[in-house]
């Protein structure tokens, strides 16, 4: 599902609260079958969240970064699956160099492949086309086609067109904290649906 | 805040009253102390400013435990009420501590354990209230103020434990004089009107609180 | 447990980062000589008092610049998308205190393994028959200090008035450990005529887990957004 708005519509706000960073004020919403206020910490399991800044340590390299996400995930690091994601994401030359040095657009790629170690079922992406160059943004559709293919929720939201927003099943207008979803299909909505007496969780 | 209610009007009377008696029977009717003269006599409003100081921060404590157990805002109205008045009687007890040691041991401050624990209780106090103004809203700042609550109380008696034992290592603690019978009445007079007046205090700065929160969520809707 | 594994990433994240940049850990030494320096001017070159004052010079040194490596302990994260990125993850975030704390506890200590012999030059004061005890009273001050020093960065982190309203509240909390760890340092210098740095010691470890109970058990609660 895409989500689109202008700006301070609530889209980070919205993309935050399913991560569980943010609490809702009133009301509540399941994702994947668990309720936000009740059981976070297993939507925590489920959900991988790409920020704008994304998650990363300037002193450690990309590899190193990687490594730490993983075990901070709970799951045991192995190199051949680090090294098998930066290929993916085209920084297998830069891998053992420190995040310093990488540009906006590296980073970028660098904080998708957080998402792409673990082994999630929800992937909220803020503006993932933010920072990319065409290659990047080509890299960002694939994998948003690759995480729909293998039954993996994708949630995006963004301002720039772009092959992933144009092939989302389900499109929803954000503005000022109300959510109006366009027509489409419904396939999207089994995997997340909000509810509440707001009707959306309020905006901070 | 609009018109007192009978609760207030009540228990003001009855607290102004009291206070009034306490500090007649104080000041005049009870004997001065044979060894310090009149100065002790500031020992009636010294000694219950100080037993309110602890009081008030021990329901600042519970309130904080409740207010985490159950996320009810008004158990933190409580507890704010009680951290405001709880620091004007301990200034008040600090003070006194001064005035009284001035004439008594010649100096102004001394590092008696009961003494050095209130003025840290003050520490307490005035991090707990600044600690909320940092907070807009109601829940994070509740929260927060629970916190420190906790904390702040469990600190206070190792405080007081630490104190002790330095001051032994210095300078054996001093052994409690004996008080005679008149002296204890006044005190206990002088306790109960300022319990009375703490109550009268907190009923009104609940109420206050209250409006207060009531005030905050009609802008937060309209903002 | 999940939990230790958890926090022991987030102690090798930092330790490495720290060893990178060297940036926490230069700038504690340096301060803490400062502090060192102008005790010793203050209070003049006679040996017999800075030998009493000792144990309390050395607290404070130590007291300062480990307020300075608190207020960076989540300054790292801010950078990487502050504590948020920490949260997202699943599992018990009690791990990142956890984390933390370790974290602090060993860059203090290092920290300290330069400032307790540089004292001990410069305040004349011969420390080397004493090492043990030191080492003790060092250790269980260290984990005092950062318990409470952690639990309040992490409450504070976010605050406008940060470098402010950390000292406010660390202040009064710190007293008992404070006041534990100096008076154990001084005895243990004296030679500890009456045998009391045993009940002292056993004082301070006492506090420690006191602390960390507490503290530990609140965590998630400050974390809460």
């Amino acid at each position: 599902m895409c989500l689109v708005g202008p700006n301070g519509a609530g889209k980070t706000t919205l993309l935050k609260l399913v991560a569980t960073l943010l609490h809702p004020s009133s009301g509540d919403a399941y994702v994947m079958g668990h309720s936000l206020k009740r059981e976070p910490d297993e939507i925590r399991k489920l959900t991988g969240l790409l920020t704008a800044r994304g998650f990363l340590y300037d002193d450690l390299s990309a590899a190193e970064n990687l490594h730490f996400t993983m075990r901070m995930a709970g799951l045991r690091p192995r190199n051949v699956e680090i090294a098998r994601v930066l290929e993916r994401i085209g920084l297998a030359e830069v891998a053992d160099n420190r995040m310093r040095t990488f540009s906006t657009g590296m980073r970028k790629r660098l904080a998708l492949g957080q998402l792409l170690v673990r082994s999630i079922q929800v992937a909220l992406l803020d503006e993932p086309y933010a920072g990319l160059d065409s290659q990047g943004m080509r890299l960002v559709d694939e994998i948003v086609r690759e995480f729909k293919a293998a039954g993996t929720t994708v949630l995006l939201a963004s301002h720039q067109d772009g092959a992933a927003v144009r092939e989302a099943e389900q499109t929803g207008v954000l503005r000022k904290g109300h959510l109006e979803i366009l027509p489409k299909s419904e396939s999207l909505s089994r995997h997340l649906s909000l509810g509440g007496p707001a009707g959306v969780p309020e905006v901070e | 805040m609009g018109p007192k209610s009978t609760v207030e009007k009540v228990l003001g009377a009855v607290a102004l009253l009291a206070m009034l008696a306490g500090s007649i029977v104080g000041l005049f009717v009870v004997g001065a102390d044979a060894a310090q003269g009149n100065v002790q006599r500031l020992m009636y409003v010294h000694v219950p400013a100080a037993w309110l100081a602890f009081l008030s921060f021990f329901i600042v404590f519970v309130m904080s435990v409740l207010y985490l157990i159950q996320r009810d805002v008004r158990w933190d109205r409580v507890a704010v009420s009680s951290a405001e008045i709880g620091v004007v009687f301990t200034s008040i007890t600090l003070l006194l501590g001064m005035m009284w040691g001035k004439p008594t041991w010649g100096v102004y401050w001394t590092w008696d354990p009961r003494l050095t624990t209130t003025a840290i209780l003050l520490a307490i106090y005035v991090g707990y209230l600044a600690l909320r103004s940092f907070a807009d809203d109601e829940d994070k700042r509740a929260r927060w103020a629970a916190i420190v609550g906790i904390i702040g109380f469990a600190n206070v008696p190792l405080v007081y434990m630490s104190v002790t034992w330095w001051r032994t290592l210095h300078q054996p603690p001093s052994s409690p004089r004996s008080v005679s019978p008149d002296i204890l009445w006044t005190l206990m007079l002088n306790l109960a009107a300022f319990t009375l007046v703490y109550a009268y205090l907190m009923v009104r700065r609940i109420r206050l609180a209250r409006l207060e929160g009531e005030l905050e969520k009609r802008m937060a809707y309209n903002a | 447990m999940a939990l230790l594994r958890r926090a022991w990433a987030i102690v090798w994240k930092d330790l490495l980062i720290e060893a990178r940049s060297k940036q926490a850990f230069n700038a504690m030494v340096f301060f803490a000589a400062l502090v060192l320096f102008i005790f010793s001017f203050a209070l003049g070159p006679d040996t017999e008092l800075l030998r009493e004052v000792f144990g309390g010079l050395l607290w404070v040194g130590i007291a300062f610049t480990g307020i300075l490596s608190l207020s960076r302990t989540y300054q790292n994260e801010e950078t990487s998308g502050g504590l948020e990125g920490l949260r997202a993850y699943p599992g018990d975030p009690r791990a990142i205190y956890l984390g933390k704390l370790l974290g602090n506890i060993v860059l203090l200590l290092l920290v300290e393994a330069v400032l307790i012999p540089a004292a001990g030059i410069l305040f004349q004061t011969d420390l080397w028959p004493h090492a043990g005890g030191l080492a003790a009273v060092a250790l269980l001050g260290t984990i005092g200090f950062s318990i409470v020093g952690t639990f309040y960065a992490a409450l504070t982190v976010n605050l406008r008035a940060r470098e402010v309203m950390l000292p406010l509240l660390l202040f009064p909390a710190l007293v008992p450990v404070l006041l534990g760890a100096v008076n154990a340092t001084t005895l243990v210098l004296e030679g500890d005529l009456m045998g009391e740095v045993g009940v002292w010691l056993r004082v301070l470890a006492a506090f420690d887990i006191i602390f960390f109970v507490v503290c530990i058990w609140i965590f998630p609660i400050a974390l809460e957004e």
